[in-house]
Parts: structure tokens; C-alpha cells; sequence
């Protein structure tokens, strides 16, 4: 039965060399996050942020998958990227700052329009 | 000149490959940078957000809710069955407390509402750390139940003020929480991953697929930019094969497994950085499955790898899970 080393139980019986000796982080946030019966308690937490923050974690989960459907395979050729030269890892460097400029702007932009309508106030 | 224009043809699904590729790996690190690498950033814009003192808006619940406590729920047992002993609840300060009525068990801890009410939960659940540490504080008390008889897992942030919050939930959800536990008697949730090494399955196509075959035998006498095409040509079959003979395998365990639970889950794969995971993962099903056939999973399980060892393919079986992927399809009152 414990033949195998792929079939590995959880806990700290799990078989050395895996990186999940204690369970996994994806395998917990998958379950609470997105499974499990939703009862109404009596503290609404805003249902907005916490789905904004499940489709990025989902976005996380999944994209390995989304790349496939799009027929990459970046996972193969990590290091073919970096091979890319200076030019192309600076290329990514702006862009990266670019994006996390949008980001931030949008979150600021949310927050002020969260305000404006008074969200997280009694909103139902 | 046609060998030219071979080369251009040839050329062109290569930098569309390559823009996309890097198209992706910018994404992936935005994504990345937003769900694990921003809560220095938002932890200041907390800060910031703290000081610019929030509109007067007066009596509003997160006044209310500055201080003072609050119950945090875990899940729901039948009373009568085998309560956990003395657990830590999310929060260090409060142990894990059974509150029974209706023949009905609600594990429940105090909570200090400067952490979780309304406003700062919004805020921490945006933190990664915290998220972590709160969600594998919930999933521990839930496996702590486990032991017992079945359990109905709450969605994490499930809050209530005071006692009196949890028994009106009680009587109105009692009916469908008892019939979740009856469904739920004498069965476990596990989770299956199936883990395959890319390498393999193209090594695999390549001996499996005539037309892969073919291609390599015409490809061997070709040369120069009409070889370059031909070389793409079978890259691209290949990849085909690849991805046919993945689905195949993704299919059949799932199948298999299927058959064996009395209920199944897909879910999508993982990514690596959240999970760690080695190879391409291919298949991540929850199944629920009789105590009793606990054994004939592990058998089945072995009797798959074995199967399908020469595709590279590897199986990892997680759990006992608190049934999470089994009672989210019949959710609860209207939030």
C-alpha cells in the first residue's frame, strides 16, 4: 500500500522530497474559500472583495490551465525566456511597472467609488 | 525561392508562439505580484486609508463593530456524536466551543471584532499571510471534527454577533443542514491529482502516433529552410499528440474515479506557486467516497499509475477532507 511514492497522505507523515509535507496552501484556499455551505451569518463581510479576491486566487489556481487552453506552454520554457537577452527582460521590466501602475490605480479608483456609494454601509 | 518563402511560413507561427509566451509570463507575474507580492503595499494603503479618518457617517456598523466580539462559525454536526476535544480557534485568544440546539451542534470560537468585523476582514482578507493563517486555523478544527461523525464545513466568514445569531440560523437552515449530515454519513471527501511529466507523454506521442512517425522518417532527409518547416511541422503534430493523449488520461482516472465515489468534483488545476507541484498537473477532482472503501481507493489508485506508468503519470491522493466539495451546490439562505 505504501508502495508508491506519489500516493502521499497528508500530515506529517507525508514522504519526504514533496513539497507539501504539511497540506498545501491551493488545496486549503481552494476549499474555504470556494466550497463549503454559504449560511448567512450576521456580519455581511462585502461579498465584492471577497469574490475579487477568489477570481484572483481562482486566476492563480487555474493558470496553468488557462495557458494550455491558449496552447502555451510557458511552463516548458522558462528558461528559453530568460534567454530572451537584456532587450527582452527589459521589454518585461516596463511593462511590469506599467501594470502594477494600472493596478494600483484602479484599486485607488475602486476605493473612491466604494466611498462614493457608501458600499460596506448598510448596502442591502 | 520557395525554400525563402518555406522559411518565412516557417518563421511566422515561431514569434507568434514567442509573443505570446512572453505575453503570458508579463500576466502571470502581474497576477502573482497582485495576490502575493502587493501586502506590503497593502498594508500601507490600509495605513493611509486609516489616517484620512472615513467620512462622518455615523452610525455605521463598522462604529459598532470597532470593538466588542463576535462568534466565528466552523461547521455543523449532528448532536449525540463524538465532539472534538479542546481545539485553537482563528483567533489565539479563544478556543473552539460547541453550541448545540435542535439537535443540531454548531462549532463556534470569540473573535474580537477590530480583526474581523466588517471592515478590517476586508482589508486582512486581502493579505495573504493572514488569509493563510486563518484559513488553515478553520481547516484544522474542521479535520479536528472529523474524527466524530459527519460534518457540514461552513464557508470561511461565516460571523455571527452572539449566540442568538447562531440558533436563528440554526432554525432556519435545520432542515437542509440535516439532510447534508444523513447524505454525508459514513463518507469522506479526497482529493486526486493527476501529475504527469511533459517530457514523457511527447516521448510517448512520438512512439504511439504513425503520423508523428511518418513526419520524423521525411523529416531525417530534408535539408535546409524546407527542413525547418518540416522540423515545425512536426513540433506542432506532436504537441497534438500531446495534448490528445493528456486528455485521454485525464479522462480515464477521472472515469474511474469516478465510478469508485459516490460523488465527484472537477476542479482546475493548481497553480505551481501556490501548490509546488512537479510536472504538468493534468486533473484535481474531489471524490467522496464510503469509509469502508477507503482501501479499494488506494488499490484503484496504484492500479492507475501503474496503468498509464509509461506516459510518466503519477497520482497523489490528499485527505480525509472535510466535505467542502459536497455541500457547496445546495448553499443557504440568501446572503
Amino acid at each position: 500500500m505504501e508502495g508508491s511514492r506519489y500516493l502521499t497522505p497528508r500530515g506529517p507523515t507525508a514522504l519526504p522530497g514533496h513539497p507539501d509535507s504539511a497540506t498545501n496552501l491551493a488545496d486549503i484556499l481552494e476549499r474555504v474559500l470556494d466550497k463549503g455551505i454559504v449560511i448567512a451569518g450576521d456580519i455581511q463581510i462585502n461579498l465584492l472583495d471577497i469574490e475579487l479576491l477568489t477570481i484572483k486566487l481562482r486566476l492563480l489556481i487555474a493558470s496553468v490551465d488557462r495557458a494550455r487552453e491558449m496552447g502555451i506552454n510557458w511552463w516548458e520554457s522558462d528558461t528559453s525566456l530568460q534567454a530572451g537577452g537584456p532587450a527582452d527582460m527589459e521589454m518585461l521590466d516596463t511593462e511590469r511597472e506599467q501594470l502594477e501602475r494600472e493596478n494600483r490605480e484602479l484599486k485607488q479608483r475602486l476605493e473612491r467609488i466604494e466611498r462614493q456609494l457608501g458600499v460596506g454601509e448598510a448596502s442591502s | 525561392m520557395t525554400d525563402l518563402a518555406d522559411w518565412a511560413r516557417g518563421r511566422a507561427p515561431e514569434l507568434l508562439e514567442r509573443a505570446e509566451r512572453e505575453a503570458v509570463a508579463i500576466l502571470r507575474d502581474a497576477l502573482l505580484d497582485a495576490a502575493l507580492g502587493d501586502r506590503a503595499r497593502d498594508r500601507e494603503a490600509g495605513r493611509r486609508r486609516a489616517r484620512q479618518a472615513p467620512p462622518a457617517a455615523a452610525a455605521t456598523p463598522s462604529k459598532r463593530e470597532a470593538q466588542g466580539h463576535a462568534l466565528w462559525a466552523y461547521c455543523v454536526l449532528r448532536a449525540g456524536d463524538p465532539l472534538p476535544g479542546r481545539l485553537p480557534g482563528v483567533h489565539p485568544d479563544a478556543p473552539v466551543e460547541p453550541l448545540e440546539d435542535d439537535g443540531l451542534v454548531v462549532l463556534t470560537s470569540r473573535i474580537p471584532l477590530a480583526e474581523f468585523g466588517e471592515e478590517p476582514l476586508r482589508e486582512n482578507l486581502n493579505d495573504l499571510s493572514w488569509l493563510e493563517r486563518v484559513a488553515r486555523a478553520h481547516e484544522s478544527v474542521l479535520e479536528g471534527a472529523l474524527t466524530g461523525g459527519p460534518i457540514v464545513p461552513l464557508r470561511l466568514c461565516t460571523i455571527f454577533t452572539d449566540e442568538a445569531g447562531v440558533r436563528t440560523m440554526l432554525a432556519r437552515d435545520g432542515r437542509q443542514l440535516r439532510e447534508a449530515l444523513e447524505r454525508l454519513d459514513g463518507r469522506r471527501e479526497w482529493g486526486v491529482k493527476l501529475l504527469v511529466d511533459r517530457d514523457a507523454l511527447a516521448a510517448a506521442a512520438r512512439e504511439r502516433s504513425p503520423e508523428v512517425a511518418a513526419l520524423q522518417d521525411e523529416a531525417a532527409e530534408r535539408s535546409g529552410g524546407g527542413a525547418y518547416m518540416h522540423e515545425r511541422r512536426l513540433e506542432r503534430l506532436v504537441g497534438e499528440v500531446v495534448d490528445r493523449l493528456a486528455a485521454e488520461l485525464a479522462d480515464d482516472v477521472h472515469a474511474r474515479l469516478g465510478d469508485w465515489a459516490a460523488d465527484s468534483v472537477l476542479n482546475p488545476p493548481q497553480n505551481r506557486e501556490l501548490s509546488g507541484h512537479e510536472g504538468e498537473m493534468l486533473l484535481n477532482g474531489a471524490y467522496l467516497v464510503e469509509i469502508e472503501r477507503t482501501d479499494g481507493l488506494r488499490r484503484l489508485l496504484h492500479e492507475l499509475e501503474d496503468r498509464h506508468k509509461e506516459l510518466g503519470a503519477r497520482l497523489q491522493l490528499t485527505g480525509p477532507w472535510p466535505p467542502y466539495n459536497f455541500v457547496s451546490r445546495e448553499a443557504g439562505a440568501p446572503a
